[in-house]
């Protein structure tokens, strides 16, 4: 299937991007203006899915890496994607036909839909997370065997590198060193797919999902209806929490915002409390210190009136919020998967337990 | 052009550890692993700057890392074949010639191997005349050429390059963070430049000239003469002090070895302390009192290198230890490091000594380092 995404349709799938974004990857604001902007200028942009690329066809992925606090500060300078871009395109052996999102939960929702539009390619219906994660080898293509290699990276200053590692979990701790170099946020462009790649290892219609949540966001909020319950109906979400921000702890460390925050419970929830650990994005909640959802199942806050999703870096005292859960994708539901992305690989000794089985 | 022969690599990691003044990681393993490649009958020519094309291809190959860790860490053995053919990928071309970064030190032989390897004729010649611990301390990048394309790749197989840099300061900045994260030492390969600019900006003949003050170590010590004196010789300077070491500061930091040690005298220098700040190679020496440095009297960019006093063999300071009994040269840099531009980047207050005045080593003409 193919359509094409213009202004609106940014705006929306900016929108969705953010409650995909799980309290991370990057306010897709910056973006949004950016894709707007590039749209603007170049015309929409085409959406194809998957199913429409030859087998053969070349993708790959442009996003932004750093730490998102950072990201809503340090301007790009406005040619970076297209620079790793095209420093890509000279190490991957065949043309790149299709730009894709790696990420489709915030600032990496947008950014590869500004770049598409700059340079006239389709852009694909699918992602490599199906929310947002905070580092670089956390991508389903990771679990297929995909390699990330060859990674370009470029700066607003000038400044570019070509990596090429024995693995993506060491792609990780070099992008990570470099773009901390670079000013903790740097664009890149990796995880160069074919067709047949992207059919079997890619989380299908996520621009498309955003885009839906967005738009039963914007049109509850028109309507004077409940924008909560549109995003229930979109993704599926389950309400597991419903309070008032107490207590944030934030540090920028090593090019990631860690840090937790403290909700005090409202009206059904009133008299507990819920923690909720992040490192760039939501990552564990608890309710009086008992694990109730973890990742990869997403967890993202959002303003109790007006559904507007919550990044971590906007968070502060007061904030009366509804904290909803949503299944993740099954590829990360596998051994492998959690071994990538589960509890026990950011540190937390609890087994994962799809949120479903607790709140359905 | 010559062909490098076992005895030769003999004399140049002898040469190299004094050159290296104190740091560039010891030559040793280097040595025993060029002088294995020549046993295996690979060979290596070194050309001349003046027998470099203008219009050939050219990079500088070198480790970069913490000396300390560069004698733990066994290398793959295929590194600079990788780095190399990382670069001549970006570049779309075969590379016609290797450089030295660093005659002082193990980078004076990496690029021997690289060259064996790889079939690259070797240039005499390299961009320090000395070891300096920091990228942008080249004559090459002082003189304004580009630091880029720049690969570093490790013992695992993973290769970062780095196509463009604000500046060298910049380069040093990221390729010390990946070095450190590729477990403290990685290979280098940059910049990809002409023959013309390596021919304006490199320190020439500085492989020949590791070997000479080599072969005059292995010559004094046959006949039983001084090897101090032979070693002047060759590089012109000074004897600064002999005596006994008593004591060594040491600690790995960021990837560099740093430290201070004190040494007391012996013989004519008896009463008297010569105390050496490093970071991996020495920095400044001050001659004073047990507690007290009194008076610089050789620093940056000079020569500062300790030998064991019977033997003439270099001492680096990842090997300094209570006891040794050395004597400490001071040996004229290169005049290329002896402008007011270079100073800022590889005199005393590059290092953070501020209230250190560089005072030029004499110099005889045409002798030591050019």
């Amino acid at each position: 299937m193919r359509r094409m995404i213009g202004i609106k349709e940014v705006e929306d799938i900016a929108l969705g991007a953010a409650v995909l974004g799980t309290g991370g990857g990057g306010d897709p604001y910056v973006g949004k203006l950016m894709a707007q902007q590039a749209i603007r200028e170049h015309g929409p942009v085409e959406l194809v899915t998957a199913d429409e690329m030859a087998p053969e066809d070349m993708s790959v992925a442009i996003a932004m890496m750093g730490a998102p606090t950072v990201m809503v500060e340090k301007i790009p300078g406005g040619n970076e994607c297209v620079q790793a871009f095209k420093a890509v395109q000279s190490y991957v052996g065949k043309e790149i036909r299709y730009i894709y999102s790696i990420e489709a939960g915030g600032i990496n929702s947008t950014i590869p839909i500004r770049l598409a539009a700059q340079l006239g390619l389709p852009l694909l219906d699918l992602d490599g997370m199906g929310r947002a994660f905070p580092e670089i080898q956390m991508v389903t293509h990771n679990l297929f065997g995909i390699t990330a290699t060859p990674f370009t990276m470029a700066d607003e200053k000038g400044n570019s590198a070509v990596l090429a590692t024995i693995d993506n979990r060491w792609m990780e701790t070099f992008a990570r060193g470099i773009a901390v170099n670079m000013g903790a946020t740097a664009h890149i462009a990796c995880y160069a797919a074919t067709g047949a790649q992207q059919q079997e290892s890619a989380i299908h219609g996520t621009m498309s999902l955003a885009e839906n949540i967005g738009k039963a966001i914007r049109e509850a909020r028109t309507a004077h209806t409940n924008p909560i319950a549109a995003i229930q109906q979109t993704t599926g979400a389950f309400v597991v929490f419903h309070g008032k921000l107490i207590d944030v702890q934030r540090r920028t460390v090593a090019g990631f915002a860690h840090g937790s925050a403290v909700l005090e419970g409202i009206g059904a929830h009133s008299g507990t409390t819920m923690n909720i650990q992040f490192q760039n994005e939501n990552l564990i909640a608890e309710t009086d210190g008992e694990v109730i959802v973890s990742v990869p199942d997403l967890i993202t806050m959002v303003e109790e009136d007006t559904g507007e999703p919550i990044t971590t870096e906007q968070l502060r005292y007061g904030f009366r919020v509804l904290v909803l859960a949503m299944p993740c994708h099954p590829h990360w539901r596998t051994e492998q998967g959690l071994k990538v992305v589960g509890p026990r690989y950011f540190g937390y000794d609890t087994d994962y337990v799809p949120v479903e089985t607790r709140f359905a | 052009m010559w062909s490098l022969s076992h005895d030769d690599v003999e004399a140049i990691a002898i040469g190299a550890g004094i050159l290296g003044t104190g740091g560039g990681g010891s030559p040793y393993l280097g040595k025993i692993r060029m002088q294995h490649l020549l046993r295996q009958g690979y060979t290596v020519d070194i050309i001349s700057l003046d027998e470099l094309a203008d219009n050939a291809l050219t990079c500088e190959i070198g480790w970069m890392g913490a000396p300390t860790v560069g004698v733990e860490k066994i290398h793959a053995g295929d590194e600079a074949q990788w780095a190399l053919a990382a670069l001549e990928k970006y570049v779309g071309q075969p590379l016609d010639a290797i450089l030295c970064s660093e005659i002082g030190g193990s980078n004076s032989i990496a690029p021997l191997e690289a060259g064996a390897l790889t079939g690259k004729p070797v240039v005499d010649g390299d961009a320090m005349g000395r070891a300096f611990p920091k990228m942008q301390m080249s004559t090459h990048f002082i003189a304004g050429v580009a630091c880029t394309p720049a690969v570093l790749v490790d013992e695992k197989g993973n290769a970062i390059l780095l196509s463009h840099m604000t500046d060298s300061f910049a380069l040093e900045r990221f390729t010390r963070d990946l070095c450190v994260q590729m477990g403290c030492t990685a290979m280098l390969a940059l910049p990809v430049m002409r023959g013309i600019q390596a021919k304006a900006t490199s320190v020439p003949g500085t492989i020949t000239l590791a070997r000479h003050v080599g072969e005059a170590v292995l010559a004094a010590r046959a006949s039983k003469d001084s090897v101090v004196a032979a070693v002047l010789a060759i590089t012109g300077g000074i004897e600064l002090f002999t005596g006994k070491l008593v004591d060594v500061q040491r600690l790995t930091a960021r990837g560099f070895a740093r430290g201070e040690l004190v040494c007391e005298g012996l013989g004519a220098d008896r009463g008297e302390w010569l105390h050496i700040a490093f970071q991996n190679e020495n920095l400044i020496a001050w001659r004073g009192g047990q507690a007290s440095r009194d008076q610089v009297v050789a620093c940056v960019p000079d020569l500062i290198c300790l030998l064991e006093t019977d033997t003439g063999e270099p001492i680096t300071t990842e090997q300094l230890r209570y006891g040794l009994r050395v004597t400490v040269l001071a040996i004229p840099c290169t005049d290329q490091f002896r402008t007011e531009a270079a100073l800022k980047i590889v005199g005393p207050s590059a290092f953070g000594y501020h209230d250190v005045i560089y005072h030029p080593l004499p110099k005889q003409a045409g002798m030591g380092i050019q």
